[in-house]
């Protein structure tokens, strides 16, 4: 049929053409008789602000020592600089503190380890533990007292419970501090914040340092049904009761749970991160089961078999085009594209320092840079048009990168 | 430049979205000194994609209407071609599968007119004549609407009467009126509707003339998704763009754009540098424009707040991503795209957009049947969307905001599973949740809507069309994102932010004409 043929007619020709007609009209007139008023409601988006601030001006309300070589922070809205509540979160997620630590702007992800029901009651904690040669642990230990002000970013991290894919039963692999965001599910859970149980398989190497020892203690008194731990004692002589003795191995968390249907959670030092992961691949637990948390800065890159070997001990130079200039600066193999950038007075945006988030997404212009195997979070996209994520980049050799102006502060 | 101005360009684009790409694109290729900013860290507005494990979720995109083959490319085909922006398409298999399970109904629809003409008889006999006179007609739609551009808004009266007449008669109806008068029957309008969705608004009210046109695009031309995502498609504009010599910001939120005595005179960013311009063209929402951007206040004509007021935002977006860890052989996953509604009335389906309840509504994709390696052999990627107005989201306290996500995404899962026989659930690797906040989180949008203004036909392209010069109610403001006068959706936003391109330009030179003479 052609176009001459189709002969369509609604209320009739001459009402068509004339509905046709006063398109124009009829709209205007629809435009005058509506109110000259803005809009009334943002309650979407005031809700994404609170759910999602773009920071969060805390303050330090409690210092408390939790072991000989941790501490635990509390941390409340600081009002006085603009912060009116702290953003909710879910157990398991992490904050990104934004600290000038010697000059150097930077950030250090930490696990929230208070429950979101505590969140709602006005604060948050975090524990920390002192390392030897901490950057940041010895500022802390140094300066974070009552009353200091503290930036953080909004709650981030994908390392929390779904009911629509995991299992009820829980059960999570802890190392050393990697126990903080577990506290936080164990907190929730025995709450009935999550309708799920917690078995918790906590590595630790000093019987006199282990974090919220007595707390678990606790709740699994309390609440039996929802959680339970055993502690897996990696030094020489044990004399708590009820251990396991050594690593977390396979055999041990076959043991204290079930392989063949628990929801496997995973926390802890990076080789810790590397091993547990290939026990429960090897018990048969499918990738389903597993979740983990964000794998961790790479303090020693040349311990993974692509890294170019001997780039670790070279230094290169990295012409930034950012801030309105153009500067050279040196970077070494074994640091982070992301911490040479902070060395020389930058600040990038970051958050996990995991490669995970895209916080620091940069483009760069020349050069290459090798990436760790667990922390590529680039999107195809973006490695096929020459952007990194510094916090997981090693230079391997001299570079040229155009400084993201997303979040950039003063150094 | 006097030193109230930090810096000065001859055009600033408002926000790196669909329409904020094409029009910086656009503007550059014209030789004009164009700075693009986005207030989040990574361009692309809804055009983006996140990383979950093992899988690249597409955060938004369906499928791209009017893109077309490489030998016979659509509008939006043409639009890539001649900016010069380079994607890797994949082609959707099939139009879709629709299935309404209180209705017993069950069809997949192909692509290609005939073919769909076809498959309509087949699935309601005796429908062939009405079916045909409809797509006959949304052809004509089509190519009216082709002349009209062509014609750039001074189309010739005898040629729109002669060659269009069917076009005028029913531009000013909804989809019910005119399938009433080409008499369409119901159970053939069942299965016709299916893309309402896409537009959001019930076939009582969504205007004829827009829904022709994206069935005759879709069923002449097909469908298309970039091979990595959209991610791909803005990463390709930000190439071209820089290409040409823009200037690209992100991470830089414009706070106010400064008007006096009617026209634009620049903006101030949230730092607060103050940038020289004569033309903004906001990818930003048209409500939080009028509404808290323009500065000083009292320089938004009350008209402009009128019209907004006389208008309803559509649909912000719920989208349930899931990475499964077994191939959709396996799972069953025939399609591409599934429509999965609870009734066929859709006025029905539409109250359910302003209710968290169980949902009335899903447009549910399985990414690899158009991207087969879009995850690892073994894998599958799927999204299920959902449209709720942002009024449903009143009350939603941070305390409620996780557990409801999981609840309404259980419901979707559960009726994907019951429609299709599929089993998903055990089978969730990774699982995320987009929510009106999401939307509103990353690119600011009033309300996290993901559309614009609702296209009733007192309000629909046509009329928009008409009265493009009045609705410029601020000189050197124009509006480039689904909120302009092409209307909602995707490739309407990209050809939205071009043409708005293409008429700032002309009134930098009309300026350039007016200043010499």
């Amino acid at each position: 049929m052609t176009a001459k043929q189709l002969k369509i007619k609604v209320k009739g020709t001459l009402r068509d053409l004339l509905a046709f007609k006063n398109l124009a009209k009829k709209r205007m007139q629809r435009f005058r008789k509506a109110p000259a008023t803005r809009y009334s409601s943002l309650h979407v988006n005031d809700l994404a602000a609170r759910l999602h601030p773009a920071s969060q001006n805390l303050v330090i309300k409690e210092v408390r020592d939790e072991t000989k070589s941790s501490r635990t922070f509390t941390l409340a809205a600081d009002r006085e600089a603009g912060t009116g509540e702290i953003a909710y979160f879910q157990a398991g997620q992490y904050l990104s503190i934004r600290e000038t630590v010697e000059g150097c702007a930077i950030t250090r992800p930490y696990s929230i380890a208070s429950s979101p029901a505590d969140a709602l009651n006005g604060f948050y904690e975090i524990t920390i533990r002192k390392t030897d040669k901490g950057f940041f642990t010895g500022h802390v230990w140094e300066h974070w007292k009552v009353g200091r002000k503290v930036v953080a970013s909004a709650p981030m991290g994908q390392m929390f419970y779904s009911p629509l894919r995991d299992s009820r039963r829980i059960v999570a692999v802890a190392g050393g501090s990697g126990i903080t965001p577990f506290r936080a599910m164990a907190r929730e859970i025995c709450a009935g914040g999550i309708d799920a149980s917690l078995r918790l398989i906590y590595g630790c190497s000093d019987e006199g340092d282990i974090m919220f020892i007595d707390e678990f203690r606790e709740m699994a008194k309390a609440h039996p049904d929802r959680f339970s731990f055993v502690l897996v004692m990696s030094c020489d002589e044990v004399t708590l009761e009820g251990c396991e003795k050594g690593f977390i191995t396979g055999d041990i968390i076959a043991r204290h749970s079930d392989p063949g249907s628990d929801s496997y959670f995973l926390c802890g030092p990076d080789l810790m991160y590397d091993f547990v992961t290939r026990e429960l691949v090897s018990l048969g637990v499918p990738l389903r089961r597993l979740r983990r948390e964000a794998y961790g800065e790479i303090k020693n890159p040349s311990r993974f078999t692509g890294y170019p070997s001997g780039a670790e001990g070279k230094t290169y130079s990295i012409v930034v085009h950012g801030r309105g200039k153009t500067e050279t600066i040196t970077a070494r193999g074994d640091e982070s594209v992301l911490v040479a950038l902070e060395r020389a007075r930058y600040a990038p945006p970051s958050a996990c320092r995991s490669g995970e988030c895209q916080f620091c997404r940069t483009l760069l212009l020349k050069g290459d840079v090798w990436v760790g195997p667990e922390s590529d979070g680039r999107r195809e996209a973006d490695r096929r048009n020459g952007y990194i994520h510094p916090c997981a980049s090693f230079p391997v050799s001299d570079l040229e990168l155009e400084l993201p102006t997303a979040g950039t502060r003063e150094g | 430049m006097d030193n109230r101005w930090n810096r000065e360009y001859d055009a600033v684009v408002v926000g790196a979205g669909n329409g904020g790409m094409t029009a910086s694109t656009q503007l550059a290729l014209l030789g004009k000194r164009v700075l693009l900013l986005e207030q989040h860290n990574i361009i692309g507005g809804f055009s983006t994609s996140f990383v979950r494990g093992r899988f690249e979720f597409e955060a938004s995109l369906h499928e791209l209407c009017d893109v077309g083959s490489s030998e016979d490319p659509g509008g939006v085909g043409e639009l890539f071609k001649e900016l010069g922006v380079e994607v890797e398409w994949m082609s959707v298999p099939e139009a879709y599968r629709l299935i309404v399970p209180e209705k017993n109904l069950n069809v997949v629809m192909p692509f290609g007119v005939s073919e769909y003409i076809d498959a309509m008889e087949r699935y309601v006999p005796g429908s062939r004549p009405a079916v045909t006179k409809f797509m006959d007609l949304a052809d004509e739609v089509m190519r009216a609407l082709q002349y009209l551009a062509e014609s750039k808004g001074n189309p010739d009266r005898k040629v729109l009467m002669g060659e269009y007449g069917n076009f005028m008669r029913t531009t000013a109806y909804s989809l019910d009126q005119v399938c009433d008068a080409v008499g369409v029957p119901k159970a053939a309008r069942d299965i016709l509707y299916a893309y309402w969705c896409y537009l959001g608004v019930p076939t009582s009210r969504l205007n004829f003339t827009i829904f022709a046109a994206m069935i005759n695009r879709y069923l002449i031309k097909g469908a298309y998704i970039p091979r990595y995502r959209s991610t791909e498609m803005a990463l390709a504009f930000e190439r071209r763009f820089r290409e040409l010599g823009g200037t690209i910001e992100c991470g830089t939120r414009v706070e106010k754009i400064l008007v006096e005595k009617g026209s634009v005179t620049g903006i101030v960013t949230a730092s607060g540098e103050r940038i020289k311009t004569g033309h903004v063209l906001c990818n930003a929402s048209l409500p939080r424009v009028y509404g808290e951007m323009v500065h000083p206040e009292s320089e938004v004509p009350e008209m402009a707040l009128r019209s907004m007021n006389a208008r309803s935002v559509a649909g912000s977006g719920f989208v349930v991503f899931l990475g499964l860890d077994a191939s959709p052989d396996e799972l069953g996953l025939k399609d591409y795209s599934y429509f999965i509604y609870h009734d066929t009335d859709t006025d029905a389906l539409y109250d359910g957009l302003y209710r968290l309840g169980r949902p009335t509504v899903q447009a549910a994709v399985c990414l690899n049947r158009a991207v087969p390696d879009c995850s690892p052999p073994g894998t599958t990627i799927m999204s299920i969307t959902c449209l709720y107005k942002p009024e449903a989201w009143k009350d939603v306290e941070p305390k409620d905001y996780f557990k409801l996500k999981n609840e309404l995404a259980g419901y979707f899962i559960d009726d994907f599973e019951a429609a299709t026989g599929c089993s998903i659930r055990g089978h969730i690797e990774e699982i995320d949740i987009a929510a009106p906040p999401t939307y509103a989180r990353y690119t600011g949008a009033y309300q996290g809507v993901i559309y614009g203004y609702e296209v009733d036909s007192w309000d629909s392209l046509m009329p928009r069309m008409m009265m493009m010069k009045d609705d410029i109610y601020i000189k050197g403001l124009r509006f480039a994102s689904g909120w302009g006068f092409r209307c909602i959706g995707y490739s309407s936003a990209l050809q939205c932010g071009r043409t708005e391109a293409l008429l700032t330009s002309l009134d930098m030179d009309q300026e350039k004409g007016g200043a010499a003479s």
